[in-house]
């Protein structure tokens, strides 16, 4: 039980990770490589706002959104909106995601150098629960909470809200959502600010967890990410989350199971099978070719 | 003097080695992260294997023997079961190999796990540099070889490539294959030169800076992978030269250097040189080699047998129950509103649509579960409703890609210099220049295709479709765009190819082109054939009068369409079309918006 409980936990930050990769890729087709920067750096700037601001974890929250949403429109702007019209725009997104990601992580290193931080003792309230005999910290509580509101939040935004709908129509087609008078440049931007808002949180949420940060704790669950966004389906919400889960899950038990060095090959098995048997993944949507 | 800079060359040397193992891949279009993997079991195997009682080099060619035959097979072992992923889905497939090969190497106790595997430092600076020469040499002879060319037509445009007989898988799979085997070298050298290897060396990092240094240099020239290890390996080196502290700048401005690189050049640090256009050699004097003839079926033999040929999408008939048998030598029109289902019909027809009911025969060749290369060889031979060519490749290079399945392989004969391939090639030109001459676009030989202009694009489309000597040639509305001039020199290089013996079935709205082209017309009403004979009697018929223009009765007068359909028939009889006689006329389009194709398969 408790295992279970550790799995859902741990899921619930890697789908809420996964879930910005997969919806930048999902509306605009570009996978974000600056994502798991943003992840390490969220997680910085939030132990820096504990510990220099003296706030309470759950006030640097918001912040941590804000900077993150703020990071992603520096993204979309410098790495991506100048390639839009290139044909190899593909490629080079990845790449110059990775070097804007590089020059994030040096300024990491420049502001809180190369150690492992932590957030000052006492920063977290100690109540515990008991769940069918498990034991539960508040602050894990909070990380579910925070995580699934933010998913519904934006499942609603995507699905209800006039910006939502600007979103799926320029994933459809941005040519044609385009000569529909949605402006393809605005819904792009803040598609960015959105997706690294939620890497921000999940950073932050995941240095809580485990009480650390690192400078290579983005290219640690990059990989992860990655794994998640195809087992869900490559630009489905639901999917992330259900893939999040399921890799936090298979984690957890394959740590207790089969020890902690097979740990990466549980993930990557998963995905190489849900790769050869149902390349869409368990939600995505077979795309149609154009002839 | 060498000796100072010794680590740092052998270092340009492995990097750019490793580069030309994404290379490989990049240039036909496919992102692979897998190369990690190939490299890391390539490293231990040969390390591992290599005989201990033998001196260092005989020992580390041997090992290098292995290495690139277990990063073959390890690229076969991946490949056959993930070519049909595309982009990102085939790069993540990929990752999840190299780390999976990570960890079980580092879970197994003959590589010595996370301390490594010790193996004899043999690899000098020279060693490395030959190893990178022949490489590179390799890709050099593939750059203008019949096999590049295919390799670039995938990239460009997958479905373009199958339609000119390209078979797609086994291009892929060869290209997989030699990604595999140069990541394998690249193991085996770089396990003989750090003295010690450990599964981590081979982890998501060192596949990213692979990657990283491939598009850095340029994935389209064959220098790029030099270029790019170069540039990744001596910005640090600079840095520390001119004292610049360690710490954080180092890697910030290198990462900076890597933005502007991607952001403002392209095609990578390639594209600073030069790249010469190859044009065809105006002596023409050894014309006695030409390229393979094809038997075309004589005038009347039957060419396309369509029975009851349907095609349903989730409900809707886009096509249902067409019956028409296309004889050698006839020109047909296929003619009809927007959405009565001519693409649909056609793309059957080329293979690239299985129909859902009836059967088709197209030049021997049963439609259905044939592959479209397949049909392509056949003797079938297309344009497309949107341009589909190869956009970053001159407009000879798109008609020697066309030429494909009349030209013979050359590259291993280029690797040897033999002098038949240079025959080989140079006949594939001639009849290059030859189509190209044949639209009147010689003088763009040179031009990239995307830069021409979209009648240009669209008579380029017909020159490749020419170039693999066709018996049947489908145009999918060849004078889309074009104006009257040039749609009634259109018209008549139709017709100057029907009396070479081509069969043709084209799609095009504007209908007294079509009446004056064509020996026949078919006209296509939701999905069925309402109408088909010589033009003049099509253009009288009452229902296809009404399925352009609506119900007959409140017509009283002459139709348009008539009208136009006379005029033309009679200047088709009289041989000499003035130029105002096709009149562009697009009935049924009128309210309709034809979205651009944006199809965003980037690989």
């Amino acid at each position: 039980m408790q295992q279970l409980l550790n799995g859902i936990f741990i899921g619930s930050i890697y789908a809420l990770f996964a879930i910005g990769f997969t919806l930048v890729f999902g509306i605009l087709d570009r996978l974000n490589l600056a994502h798991p920067a943003v992840f390490a750096a969220s997680a910085f700037v939030g132990i820096e706002l504990v510990e220099r601001g003296g706030l309470s974890l759950w006030a640097a929250l918001p912040i941590v959104f804000v900077f993150g949403a703020v990071v992603g429109l520096v993204i979309e702007r410098v790495a991506f909106r100048p390639l839009k019209n290139r044909a190899d725009a593909h490629f080079a997104g990845l790449i110059s995601s990775i070097a804007l990601a590089g020059m994030l992580i040096a300024l990491l290193q420049w502001r809180y150098g190369p150690d492992t931080r932590r957030f000052p003792p006492g920063s977290f309230p100690d109540t515990r629960f008991e769940v069918f005999g498990a034991q539960v910290t508040l602050v894990q509580v909070v990380i579910l909470v925070v995580s699934l509101a933010l998913m519904v939040g934006l499942t609603y935004m995507v699905t209800r809200t006039r910006l939502g709908r600007g979103m799926r129509a320029v994933a459809e087609n941005p040519t044609a959502a385009r000569v529909l008078g949605v402006n393809v440049d605005r819904v792009t931007a803040v598609t960015f600010a959105i997706s690294s808002a939620l890497g921000a949180v999940a950073g932050v949420l995941f240095a809580i967890n485990v009480n650390t940060a690192q400078l290579g704790m983005g290219a640690a669950i990059e990989l992860k990410g990655l794994a998640v966004i195809i087992v869900g389906g490559m630009g489905s919400l639901p999917g992330a989350l259900i893939g999040g889960l399921l890799l936090g899950l298979a984690e957890v038990f394959a740590v207790q199971y089969i020890g902690s060095s097979w740990v990466n090959v549980i993930a990557f098995g998963l995905l190489f099978v849900i790769l050869l048997l149902r390349p869409q993944g368990l939600l995505g949507a077979r795309k149609v070719r154009e002839v | 003097m060498l000796d100072q800079y010794a680590t740092t060359l052998t270092f340009i040397a492995l990097g750019a080695i490793f580069a030309y193992s994404f290379y490989a891949v990049l240039i036909a279009g496919q992102l692979s992260l897998g190369q990690a993997g190939f490299a890391s079991l390539a490293a231990f195997s040969g390390a591992y294997l290599a005989p201990a009682d033998v001196a260092d080099v005989p020992a580390l060619l041997i090992a290098v023997a292995i290495g690139m035959s277990v990063g073959a097979l390890g690229a076969v072992v991946l490949g056959l079961p993930t070519m049909h992923l595309r982009g990102v889905f085939l790069a993540i497939a990929t990752l999840g190999f190299a780390e999976a090969v990570r960890v079980v190497l580092l879970n197994q106790e003959w590589t010595g796990g996370a301390q490594g595997l010790g193996v004899p430092r043999v690899l000098t600076v020279g060693m490395a540099w030959t190893a990178l020469a022949l490489v590179a040499y390799w890709f050099w002879r593939m750059g203008r070889s019949r096999y590049g060319r295919a390799l670039e037509a995938i990239r460009e445009d997958e479905l373009a490539a199958r339609s000119m007989g390209i078979d797609v898988g086994r291009h892929r799979l060869a290209a997989f294959i030699t990604a595999g085997a140069v990541a394998g070298l690249y193991g085996v050298l770089y396990a003989y030169y750090v003295r010690l290897i450990a599964p981590n060396d081979f982890d998501f990092v060192a596949a990213v800076e692979g990657l990283v240094t491939a598009v850095v240099g340029g994935s389209t020239m064959f220098l790029g992978p030099l270029l790019g290890s170069g540039f990744q390996t001596i910005v640090p080196e600079i840095q520390r030269a001119v004292g610049v502290e360690a710490g954080w700048i180092r890697p910030f401005l290198a990462s900076l250097l890597l933005l502007v690189v991607i952001l403002f050049l392209p095609g990578g640090l390639a594209s600073l040189i030069p790249r010469r256009t190859r044009m065809p050699s105006g002596d023409g004097d050894d014309s006695a080699a030409g390229l393979a003839g094809r038997r075309h079926p004589a005038a009347g033999e039957p060419v396309v047998t369509l029975a009851g040929l349907s095609k349903e999408y989730g409900g809707v008939h886009a096509v249902r129950g067409v019956d028409l048998e296309i004889r050698a030598g006839e020109v047909v029109g296929l003619i009809g509103p927007n959405g009565a289902g001519k693409t649909t019909l056609v793309n059957m027809v080329s293979g690239l649509v299985p129909p859902s009911s009836g059967s088709a025969t197209v030049l021997g060749t049963t439609i259905g579960s044939t592959p479209v290369h397949r049909i392509a060889a056949a003797g079938v031979s297309r344009t497309f409703q949107h341009s589909k060519l190869f956009n970053r490749l001159s407009a000879l290079e798109n008609v020697l890609v066309g030429a494909h399945l009349v030209s013979r392989p050359t590259f291993l004969r280029r690797l040897l210099w033999l002098p038949s391939a240079r025959r080989d090639e140079r006949a594939a030109l001639r009849q290059a220049a030859r189509c190209l001459e044949r639209v009147g676009l010689s003088e763009l030989a040179g031009s990239r295709a995307e830069a021409l202009s979209y009648g240009d694009q669209r008579r380029l489309e017909i020159a490749r479709a020419l170039a693999s000597d066709p018996s049947l040639l489908i145009l999918d509305e060849p004078a889309a765009g074009m104006n009257h001039v040039e749609a009634a020199r259109l018209s008549e290089l139709i017709r100057s190819l029907a009396r070479d013996g081509l069969t043709i079935l084209f799609i095009e709205h504007n209908v007294g082109m079509v009446l004056q082209t064509c020996t026949r017309v078919v006209v296509l009403n939701f999905g069925e054939v309402i109408a088909s004979g010589a033009p003049d009697e099509v253009a009288a018929d009452p229902a296809v009068i009404e399925a352009y223009l609506g119900s007959a009765d409140d017509d009283a007068g002459e139709s348009p369409l008539a009208g136009d359909a006379r005029s033309g028939a009679t200047a088709a009889g009289a041989g000499d079309a003035p130029p105002d006689a096709v009149a562009n006329v697009r009935p049924g389009a009128a309210g309709t918006l034809d979205t651009p194709d944006t199809s965003r398969d980037a690989t």
